[in-house]
């Protein structure tokens, strides 16, 4: 008879779910809008320039969501984990320049541009993204893919 | 982590991909992705209404030109049971001007007088679909509409203007719109005045049902 899941198992499953879901969902809105739109939110931010950044829209949606289906499947969890870790490190540095450097970034492009928070607000809630993610990578193995599939 | 178990991993996470990818683009096309809603003075009707119609059209076709008309005597049939939100799809590869009259029409909006100055662009197409030069007509318009000029061709250059009109273009582009005058009507796709119609018929029992 297997044994029941404790308490730490059912949170890291819920981190990974969660982190993991934020950015299916952040990937899915914007791969569906158009790839200009998000453009001009990464454009706000004053890093790179046009070209770069109708690229890097046209990119990052799918990479976004790829990565949250990995994380919440728990299909390479460790790396899965850590690449979004590194995503959104680096979301938080664009997001700290525009702060420090008070740009008016009106539409900080996370959930694509129909709806928008302050940079403020998705600086502290990337943290809290961030903080989750040591659960999610540490915890609830039991219940990914990772542990289900087997050897042989 | 044995190969065989990486590989089995690598297996899932390629379909996870495949499956996930086909979803998005599969979406795209039902028009399942989110609604940008546009400028104020390009939608007509209240948000309650239970007949939602997204207009993506360019005032150098002549078919949009009669969908144009169409479409004000559906709103003056069905009054508050109708939202139009009006998008350019501006075919820049056969209609030179079209953009150009996008952002026009967008700026006599911005004084109000959107319906107007499309109505006068949809009317005399012919005349500048396929001029060589700027199209004296965007300014004629302008002046019998009482338009501020000076102001309008400003807005018509400003890169917010133009982006505009570009981010309409795109979007149609990834709903996959590739002629004139397509309509989303509840979701629905409808191209040509003739589907607009078809769709048109079942308006009465949409709104029964929506009371």
């Amino acid at each position: 008879m297997k044994e029941k899941p404790d308490l730490k198992e059912l949170f890291g499953l819920l981190a990974r779910l969660a982190v993991g879901g934020v950015f299916i969902y952040s990937g899915a809105i914007k791969a569906l809008s158009p790839a200009e739109e998000f453009a001009y939110a990464i454009e706000t931010y004053k890093v790179v320039g046009a070209g770069t950044a109708l690229w890097a829209a046209y990119t990052v949606p799918w990479i976004e969501l790829y990565a949250g289906l990995l994380l919440a499947a728990g299909i390479f969890t460790r790396f899965s984990g850590l690449f979004v870790a590194a995503m959104l490190s680096f979301f938080e540095l664009l997001l700290a320049q525009a702060w420090l450097r008070s740009l008016p970034v009106t539409s900080c492009g996370c959930f694509g541009a129909g709806s928008s928070n302050s940079i403020t607000y998705e600086f502290f809630q990337n943290l809290v993204f961030l903080a989750l993610l040591w659960p999610a990578i540490r915890l609830g193995h039991r219940f990914s893919a990772d542990a289900a599939v087997g050897d042989k | 982590m044995s190969n065989v178990k990486t590989a089995r991993l690598a297996a899932l996470a390629g379909v996870l991909i495949f499956v996930s990818t086909t979803a998005v683009l599969v979406a795209r096309q039902f028009n399942l992705g989110p609604d940008r809603p546009a400028p104020g003075f390009r939608t007509f009707g209240p948000d309650t209404a239970a007949i939602q119609i997204y207009e993506y059209t360019d005032f150098a076709c002549p078919a949009c030109r009669h969908a144009a008309l169409a479409m004000d005597d559906i709103i003056k049939i069905y009054g508050a049971g109708v939202k139009l939100s009006f998008k350019h799809y501006p075919l820049e590869s056969i209609h030179p001007w079209s953009a150009s009259a996008a952002a026009h029409a967008d700026c006599a909006g911005e004084q109000g007088k959107f319906k107007e100055y499309a109505a006068a662009l949809f009317e005399t197409q012919e005349a500048w679909a396929r001029a060589e030069e700027k199209p004296a007509q965007f300014e004629a318009y302008a002046k019998i509409l009482n338009l501020n000029w000076v102001k309008m061709q400003a807005c018509a250059k400003d890169p917010a203007t133009l982006r505009r009109v570009k981010l309409d273009m795109a979007e149609g582009g990834i709903k996959g719109v590739n002629a004139t005058p397509t309509f989303f009507i509840n979701g629905k796709r409808a191209v040509g005045g003739a589907q607009l119609l078809e769709q048109a018929r079942k308006f009465e029992a949409i709104l029964r049902n929506s009371r």
